[in-house]
């Protein structure tokens, strides 16, 4: 530590304005950084990781700003120097990757093109030739299939995966000596995230280039970093090798931080079992599909046909909470859309409570409704902001027509305390409520008409851990005292180890796999289960290795879905017959099943 | 391929349109009251001859009949003729029934074709003086919203949008030919005589211009791209020149169109002032002489430019913004 680090920060403060009592964003942050070391940087939401990794690049937007403290690069303070100078550090030498990858090219110009411009700007004596060859070799360098056709396309034609990769060529083209990648895995699936990590291990060797990683999962961070530094309400609570800060953390954040993560391989009795096989079904799904015809760009010739869901088949027992999990496109948002008779399926049947959802018009998927009750992802866009609290929970009982205004208002507020809503919010708007708050505004609605089945689409995932940890327990209690039955719908593979007794995992809009928690976990039968899995972030030894289960790529467009088995393009033990032939679900034992060709059937256990 | 498809839709689609709204206008125009052989004849001839004449026109057939016999024309470019205009231009109304000044009539298409170069060079240079004016006025207030700029386009286009076109019209006409003498007003004889309604037409389009144009490029400076691309590492004028205004030209293109349509389409009351001999005033005209071809002939022709028009701008867009191909 004799020489001068590549990126030294001393002090570091940002308020919000000059004023006496402008918050503090940052509070006295030091903390330097070899170069070619990767630093991971940690923390709750809101403590100031962002706000860090913008005043690093010199992005801070009013009314945020430094108001003491220095950042030095290679011994010279940025912010310090000659504007003009500290701009021509941006993007060259300094290199910035937001987790925004979507919208971080200018959608109506060709990807290549605008890293060619980037590259073309910081370093002006590179002719287009050049430019592009270079971008060209990166783009192949970071795993986009053929980069010569990519190079050519726009923004809308990559998937986030890809769109990231070709942020990081961008970043990376201009041989920056720090790149700063700020939350770069956010928006990805884990499958996809846990490829951008790897790719960020080898580039970060290839190029020698020092690395500031922002997250706010610790164990994506102690997947890449050396070292790592928690934030908390903007000051450094610690700063030390990875291994030390997760075996011997020495700040109560840093704890809290650790104790919060969900543990998946832990064994302690408490996974919830599935219910006894004299338990009524509440909701049966028997070969339901659905298929979008997607129209034709030019509007002429056949449309071609997205398949969302694909013969999907469950049931649903009563008291028993159910999850599906999936990634992005799997099919799990359409079909929500079908168990809560939003929409019809094209074969197959919706039966609850031995009765058929579409079989007896609308009076009968009105009652059905009724019967079934949602609470969405999204906490902000879900309630109306021009309502008041206690008319949001009580519309239901007015939509179907019950009780009078008094009894109504009785019920809302009996629901608000169940939910753990002070009862004063009643005439307030949901303006100023906290995300989990307003989560529980959604449950108390959906509640109030008492269903039998409560689906729960992606609910906690807008939420911290310490929100998430009580609103299941709130989701415990109000199932011990009103029996309700629980549909998980998620991409949390934690949330739903926690919280169900089976699990269905989708893939392309199949169910791959039905089992019980500790037989998924531990035994799962379906190749894309185990990488599912194996990219969990998670603290503990592995049970899976991402490498051993899965092959580089994403996800086929589910518009043109290839003969065989949807997921044999990314299964390291795919062989002839997978591209082939679709293989049929095998049980292994009496419920559980998985629908993959090595598996051979199990006989049911007397 | 994609265009191929694109424009066989969309011309499908206008055929559709233009039908429609001939069929519309050729009915409208039969079933509401004023008998048009009456004012051809005169009022001194006698109802056998009114009658005589509209047998012989056609007039007394049942209406789809009528439709089909003019559709068949107008599918072999044969718009009809005028019941009222000769051929000789003279532009009167039935005087005497048998006035042997009556020629030959004349063919709609002839008149439409004589006029229409007028109103597109008078539709061109309102549009060009509009854009000059507007544009940069309206780029300035989106880069710098609620501050001065912003505040004075808003201002500007408040004023433009509120001056009555008949009133600066007969101002300008006022000022510039009457008193200063330095251009003409009235009729037209030379490209002179297209410059004062152009600057009338100008003022009424320019604020939508600066207003479309602020809005859009207030709102592609708030896209995370543009915050990006300066942490990139490209330049301001760059961000601004190729990624701000290529996107916020989308909406501005559009109205373009609309406006453009609407110009050919009649601009009635500003030809009407200037006397400007274009095709706002040959329908103005066609009205009061119960001119029926005539009258079906503009709106074929001004329906036919109005979905070119369209199909042209929706091809730029996409191209433009390749997500809009539809």
């Amino acid at each position: 530590m004799t020489d001068t680090p590549l990126l030294g920060v001393r002090g570091l403060t940002v308020e919000a304005g000059r004023a006496e009592a402008a918050p503090r964003i940052l509070d006295d942050v030091s903390f330097s950084l070899q170069a070619k070391r990767i630093l991971g940087v940690i923390g709750p939401g809101g403590s100031g990781k962002t706000t860090l990794a913008h005043a690093l690049v010199n992005w801070l937007r009013p009314p945020l700003e430094v108001t003491s403290g220095e950042i030095r690069f290679r011994g010279e303070d940025i912010l310090a120097m000659p504007s003009d100078r500290a701009a021509r550090l941006r993007g060259k030498t300094i290199a910035y990757v937001g987790g925004d990858p979507q919208g971080a090219m200018n959608p109506t110009m060709h990807v290549g093109e605008q890293i060619i411009e980037k590259l073309r700007a910081v370093e002006p004596g590179v002719s287009y030739k050049e430019a592009r060859e270079r971008a060209v070799a990166l783009l192949g360098a970071v795993h986009i299939p053929s980069p010569e056709q990519r190079f050519g396309e726009y923004p809308f034609q990559y998937s986030g995966g890809m769109m990231q990769r070709a942020m990081i060529v961008d970043a990376l083209i201009a041989n920056p000596e720090l790149l700063i990648a700020d939350s770069i895995t956010q928006p990805l699936d884990v499958t996809v995230g846990a490829q951008i990590l790897k790719l960020m291990r080898e580039l970060s060797e290839r190029f020698d280039t020092a690395i500031l990683f922002i997250s706010a999962s610790l164990p994506t961070v102690a997947d890449v970093a050396d070292e790592v530094l928690v934030l908390e309400g903007g000051r450094v609570a610690e700063c030390a090798p990875v291994d030390d800060v997760i075996s011997r953390p020495r700040h109560a954040a840093t704890r809290k931080l650790i104790n919060e993560l969900p543990k998946l391989w832990h064994r302690d009795g408490t996974t919830p079992v599935a219910a006894t096989d004299k338990a009524q079904t509440v909701l049966s799904v028997q070969n339901v599909s659905r298929v979008y015809p997607i129209k034709n760009k030019s509007g002429l010739g056949k449309p071609k046909l997205l398949q969302a869901v694909r013969d999907v088949s469950f049931d649903i027992h009563a008291g028993e909470n159910f999850g599906v999990v999936g990634e992005s496109g799997c099919g799990k948002s359409t079909l929500m859309r079908l168990l809560t008779a939003l929409e019809k399926p094209d074969t197959g049947h919706i039966v609850f409570d031995g009765e058929d959802v579409f079989g007896r018009g609308r009076a009968g998927t009105r009652r059905f409704r009724r019967e079934v009750q949602l609470v969405l992802q999204d906490p902000f866009g879900s309630l109306p902001p021009q309502s008041s609290i206690g008319e949001i929970i009580s519309e239901p009982l007015v939509i179907h027509g019950e009780g009078d205004r008094r009894r109504r208002r009785a019920r809302a507020l009996d629901m608000m305390g169940e939910v753990g809503l002070d009862k004063s919010l009643y005439e307030s708007l949901p303006t100023r409520l906290t995300a989990g708050q307003r989560q529980r505004v959604n449950v108390a609605r959906a509640m109030i008409l008492e269903p039998r089945l409560m689906i729960m689409d992606e609910t906690l995932s807008a939420l911290d851990q310490t929100e998430q940890s009580r609103l299941i327990d709130l989701f415990e209690r109000l199932q011990a005292q009103h029996g309700f039955t629980y549909l998980f719908i998620s991409h949390d593979i934690a949330l739903v180890r926690r919280v169900c007794a089976r699990i269905a995992v989708m893939y392309l809009g199949e169910v791959v796999e039905l089992a019980a928690n500790e037989r998924l976990f531990f035994d799962p039968g379906h190749p894309y289960s185990k990488a599912l899995l194996s990219a969990a972030p998670t603290l503990e030894d592995r049970r899976y290795r991402p490498e051993d289960c899965l092959l580089e790529g994403e996800p086929p467009s589910p518009i043109d879905l290839p003969p065989g088995c949807a997921f044999a393009s990314r299964c390291p033990s795919a062989h002839d017959r997978c591209r082939e032939v679709n293989p049929p679900p095998v049980y292994r034992g009496e419920h559980d099943r998985a629908a993959c060709h090595l598996l051979q059937p199990e006989p049911v256990a007397s | 391929m994609f265009l191929l498809g694109f424009l066989t839709r969309r011309l499908a689609q206008g055929v559709v349109i233009v039908l429609l709204v001939t069929f519309l206008i050729f009915t409208l125009l039969r079933v509401i009251p004023g008998d048009p052989v009456r004012l051809m004849v005169g009022g001194m001839a006698p109802d056998t001859l009114v009658e005589e004449i509209a047998e012989e026109m056609g007039l007394r057939d049942p209406i789809p009949v009528q439709f089909a016999r003019y559709l068949s024309g107008v599918v072999q470019g044969d718009l009809g003729q005028s019941f009222v205009r000769p051929a000789s231009g003279a532009a009167v109304g039935g005087a005497a029934f048998d006035d042997a000044t009556r020629g030959e009539r004349a063919q709609v298409l002839t008149l439409i074709t004589e006029t229409a170069p007028y109103t597109i060079q008078l539709a061109l240079l309102a549009m060009a003086l509009a854009l000059v004016v507007a544009v940069p006025i309206g780029v300035f207030a989106g880069l710098s919203p609620g501050r001065w700029p912003d505040r004075m386009a808003l201002y500007l286009g408040s004023v433009f949008v509120s001056v009555p076109n008949f009133w600066l019209g007969i101002v300008l006409a006022l000022v510039f030919s009457v008193q200063l003498g330095w251009l003409p007003a009235i009729g037209y004889e030379n490209f002179a005589y297209t410059i004062l309604p152009a600057i009338v037409l100008a003022v009424e389009i320019a604020p939508f211009i600066i207003r479309t144009l602020s809005v859009s490029v207030a709102q592609v400076m708030r896209e995370s791209y543009i915050a990006a691309a300066a942490v990139r590492g490209l330049g301001q004028t760059r961000i601004i020149m190729a990624h701000a205004l290529k996107n916020a030209s989308v909406p501005l293109l559009n109205l373009l169109g609309v406006q453009f349509s609407l110009l050919l389409g009649g601009v009635l009351v500003v030809e009407f002032i200037f006397d400007y001999p274009g095709l706002g005033l040959l329908t103005i005209n066609a009205v009061l002489q119960r001119d029926f071809p005539l009258i079906q002939g503009i709106a074929i022709v001004t329906s036919v430019a109005f979905v070119m028009i369209n199909i042209f701008v929706d091809l730029l867009a996409t191209m433009i913004d390749p997500r809009l191909e539809y």
